[in-house]
């Protein structure tokens, strides 16, 4: 009975596309997102991180997974969000809450 | 207070067999399970002054005591419970070995007594002048004190009496006397050792001493003798069985709410075929809940699979190298190799780790193609290029849309890619941690939690998206190549199971008993939820500004609308039986919907300043676009009249979101519907008062409107000779002035339509001269060729 049906079902739909994760440790990472699960862990594959290299240790680094709870911003590609659909699936969620 | 009981049930002596003792099983009971079976609730001031004199008596200690039993302690302590019990029970029993150990106890606490408090004896020595020694006369008083203490303790049962036979305390006092003549002391036996002896003895139930080392080794023997105690068999000279007033195991709690018991809880592991070997170390005869057999990985036999450390170090001693592999590999090349499932993609199998491909060896996820083994027994990975292999995605739980794009997006990247790391990959010296059927296992428990009673509702988002999806594509490509099917996402369905909890009642019994359990959790706060009615809804919202009211008035009809939207999906699958309530209910929604749209709900009319309202705001028109194809004929032209009349001000508020647009199509399928007399109406409502048809035609919106029902009328015209658009002359002086009009308006001010419809060219022909068309022709940039 919370919200993460909605962001879930929401994340499944963008496996395979391109996102940046920024964490809340301000790391931001860009990569392709893998898969998802119920408790929004995000796997990314073929990462690079975004910002000018502050963090070399990454260098190597190219598939990663990312614990739900870190994560502060996802970005997403707009084109591939249908932001109607959004909508009524917060309102199916909300009135679900309700009941 | 003493606690005779735990002694008792300790001491695996005779007299603990004694029927009194089961009045004490409910309280001790409770006191094992808190404290488990090896809780002594011994008076550590006891202890001490025992040991303490100890050192006393073993000067006085002759070596021929040593033989005596170093149980006589045990019996001497423990004779004065059923000294205190007895006092009944040896008018049912008589156990003669019960006296003599009365009186063993009853010396061994009188000398306690003696040597503790001079206070004691002072009292007692008042009580019984007739004693002959000073000192053993403190005793049988102070006894006979300890002995009421501790029938007091008992009175709640009244089996017990509270008169102490006389043949007992005289015996005990005889012996006492006996023993304190004799200035030895079974005391003397009680070095450490024996104490140690004694309270191993009152450990587990039932276990003679020798067997407590080996008890102590596995904990779940002593979880079993907990679980196991309360399985007593009841006394047979007893008359309630009192067995019933334990509670019952936690291991098999029935239906009363907890989840269902299984042989294999859970949370196994999924069994090891090599582990044969110790298995007979674990004991689970009766635990049915209680733990899940452990399995021991790394004792596995060489070949079939070794931790990378194992490996490393094998591999690398003799050579002499360092034992990190230089290459990084990817972590997630175990899961790659692990989901090789109905992957499109013309892939490459993960090569095997390297190892000695025993019979153990690694399988493939979903049983695809068994990779190539790597006969290599010594991996030394060689630094390369980093990893360029495609990841494989478990796809079974995608759409199949999904599943599509996916594989094309990964042929496409992985197509130019060089492959160097073939051999690489194949001495990945983290792979082969678990076996697929572990694997499988840990993915059983996710997917499970994952399970859902109504995946429509709990995956929306997704499950819309690619049927969108799909129909978009459907769309784009020739309707010539239309699929007979949609593919569609069939996902697992759990069915619905009613978790209503009813308490359990025993019969005759008063009341319910309550027990909360993963189904039933207990309540923590008595919480009534009271929700607000509508009446006092509407009161709070005068409060709010116009804008917030109509944003909730929106919403309020968004949610009625979703549900309508829905109906046709639901109705298909509920079931026969429920298809009429569905019906009613959606009758209710649209119903309410319409009433929405009315000012006052007595008044059949749509509510111009209503709708308005709504479409003033952002989600007010697309709401209102939406709505349109579910309402009914007349309310639906209503409220394309509606639009037409108030377009200046419904311009004139759109004009920062420019999202009149969305009203297009729905407009469109409406005006298509309408009648000819209604088509001049409406008409006639967009030109309206002076002035309005040029702001139309500022309007890109409005342009589109316009044309819309110009193009209707003209198709009207064609298609139906007869028909009554020329009935009067309303139609032909309404195309006049919108053509006069457009003439005058200048031309940049004139803003692009939508759309175009074809057959203008032909409606104005009907009405204008040539020169006029070649001027409209010109304007409006309408192509001469009709399409």
């Amino acid at each position: 009975c919370f919200y993460s049906a909605l962001f879930y079902s929401f994340f499944k739909s963008l496996v395979g596309k391109d996102v940046v994760v920024e964490l809340k440790n301000d790391l931001s990472i860009c990569g392709t997102l893998h898969s998802v699960d119920q408790y929004l862990n995000i796997k990314l594959t073929d990462i690079s991180v975004t910002d000018p290299e502050k963090y070399p240790h990454m260098l190597s680094v190219k598939n990663c997974f990312i614990r739900g709870s870190v994560v502060r911003y996802v970005q997403l590609p707009a084109d591939e969000v249908d932001t109607q659909l959004l909508q009524d699936a917060a309102r199916k969620e909300a009135m679900q809450q309700k009941q | 207070m003493f606690r005779f009981q735990s002694l008792d049930e300790d001491c695996t002596l005779e007299e603990e067999d004694d029927g009194l003792i089961e009045e004490e099983d409910e309280i001790d009971q409770f006191n094992d399970d808190t404290f488990g079976a090896g809780a002594i609730d011994d008076d550590w001031q006891e202890e001490h002054k025992r040991l303490a004199g100890l050192d006393k008596k073993d000067e006085l200690t002759a070596g021929d005591d040593e033989s005596a039993d170093p149980r006589s302690p045990l019996d001497n302590r423990l004779s004065l419970p059923p000294l205190g019990f007895s006092s009944s029970s040896a008018l049912q029993s008589g156990d003669v070995e019960d006296k003599v150990s009365e009186g063993g106890l009853a010396e061994s606490l009188a000398r306690l007594i003696l040597e503790a408090d001079p206070a004691v004896a002072g009292v007692g020595a008042a009580e019984r002048p007739a004693v002959p020694s000073p000192g053993s006369t403190s005793v049988f008083p102070s006894l006979h004190g300890l002995l009421s203490q501790s029938t007091s303790v008992q009175q709640q049962q009244q089996r017990l009496s509270s008169v102490a036979p006389p043949p007992a305390p005289m015996l005990s006092y005889q012996q006492q006397q006996h023993l304190l003549r004799r200035g030895t002391a079974p005391i003397g036996q009680m070095n450490s050792h024996s104490i140690w002896e004694n309270s191993l003895g009152f450990g587990p139930v039932s276990v003679p001493p020798g067997l407590v080392t080996h008890m102590e080794d596995s904990p779940l023997m002593s979880i079993i003798k907990e679980v196991g105690l309360p399985k007593r068999p009841p006394r047979s000279d007893e008359g309630p069985d009192l067995s019933e007033r334990v509670p019952p195991p936690r291991s098999s709690s029935p239906v009363i709410g907890s989840p269902p018991v299984r042989a294999v809880p859970i949370g196994t592991p999924p069994k090891q075929p090599m582990s044969h070997t110790l298995n007979h170390q674990i004991h689970h005869p009766t635990a049915v809940h209680v733990r899940a057999p452990v399995q021991h990985r790394f004792p596995a036999p060489f070949p079939e699979r070794l931790s990378p450390n194992t490996l490393l170090n094998i591999a690398n001693s003799p050579l002499c190298r360092s034992p990190f592999p230089p290459r990084v590999g990817p972590v997630l090349s175990q899961i790659q190799r692990a989901q090789l499932l109905n992957s499109q993609v013309a892939g490459f199998p993960r090569g095997a780790p390297g190892l000695l491909p025993g019979g153990g060896g690694f399988r493939p996820f979903f049983g695809g193609h068994p990779p190539p083994h790597a006969h290599r027994m010594v991996p030394p990975p060689p630094l390369g290029p980093p990893n360029h292999t495609p990841i494989r995605h478990n796809t079974t739980i995608l759409h199949p849309q999904h599943r599509r794009l996916l594989s094309q997006r990964l042929l496409s990247r992985g197509g130019d890619q060089s492959r160097p790391g073939l051999d690489r990959r194949s001495r990945d010296p983290y792979s082969n941690l678990m076996t697929p059927k572990e694997k499988d296992w840990v993915t059983k428990i996710q997917m499970m939690q994952l399970q859902s009673t109504d995946p429509y509702l709990d995956d929306y988002y997704y499950q819309n998206y690619y049927e969108k999806m799909e129909k978009r594509q459907e769309g784009e490509r020739d309707s010539s190549s239309r699929k007979e099917h949609t593919t569609k996402l069939i996902t697992p369905q759990v069915a619905k199971v009613e978790h209503t909890y009813r308490p359990v009642q025993f019969a005759g019994s008063l009341g319910k008993l309550t027990v909360s359990s993963v189904n039933n959790p207990r309540k923590m706060i008595d919480a009534v939820v009271t929700s607000r009615t509508d009446d006092e809804e509407k009161r709070e919202k005068q409060v709010w500004n116009k804008r917030r009211q109509i944003l909730y008035t929106v919403e309020k009809m968004y949610s009625l609308l979703l549900e309508v939207q829905d109906f046709e999906k639901r109705f298909l699958q509920v079931p026969e039986e429920e298809r009429q309530t569905l019906l009613e209910q959606h009758k209710a929604n649209t119903e309410q919907l319409c009433s929405a749209l009315r000012e006052k709900e007595w008044d059949n009319r749509v509510s111009d300043e209503q709708c308005v309202m709504i479409m003033s705001v952002r989600k007010g028109k697309r709401l209102v676009s939406r709505l349109l194809p579910f309402l009914s004929t007349p309310l639906a032209n209503a409220v394309v009249m509606a639009i037409a009349r108030n377009f200046p001000t419904l311009a004139k508020k759109d004009k920062q979101d420019q999202v009149l647009f969305w009203l297009v199509e729905p407009v469109s399928s409406v005006i298509q519907s309408l009648s000819s007399s209604l088509l001049t109406d409406l008409l006639q409502e967009l030109q309206g008062s002076e002035g309005q048809l040029s702001s139309v035609l500022h309007n890109k919106f409005g342009v589109t409107l316009l044309y819309l029902i110009l193009s209707e009328g003209e198709r009207m015209q064609s298609s139906d000779p007869n028909c009554q658009l020329m009935d009067d002359n309303r139609w032909t002086e309404l195309v006049f002035s919108v053509t006069r009009e457009l003439l005058s308006v200048p031309a940049s001010s004139l803003a692009p339509p939508l759309f175009t419809p074809p057959n203008l060219l032909s409606l104005f022909s009907r009405y204008v001269d040539r020169q006029r068309l070649e001027l409209l022709q010109d304007k409006l940039q309408i192509s001469a060729l009709s399409r």
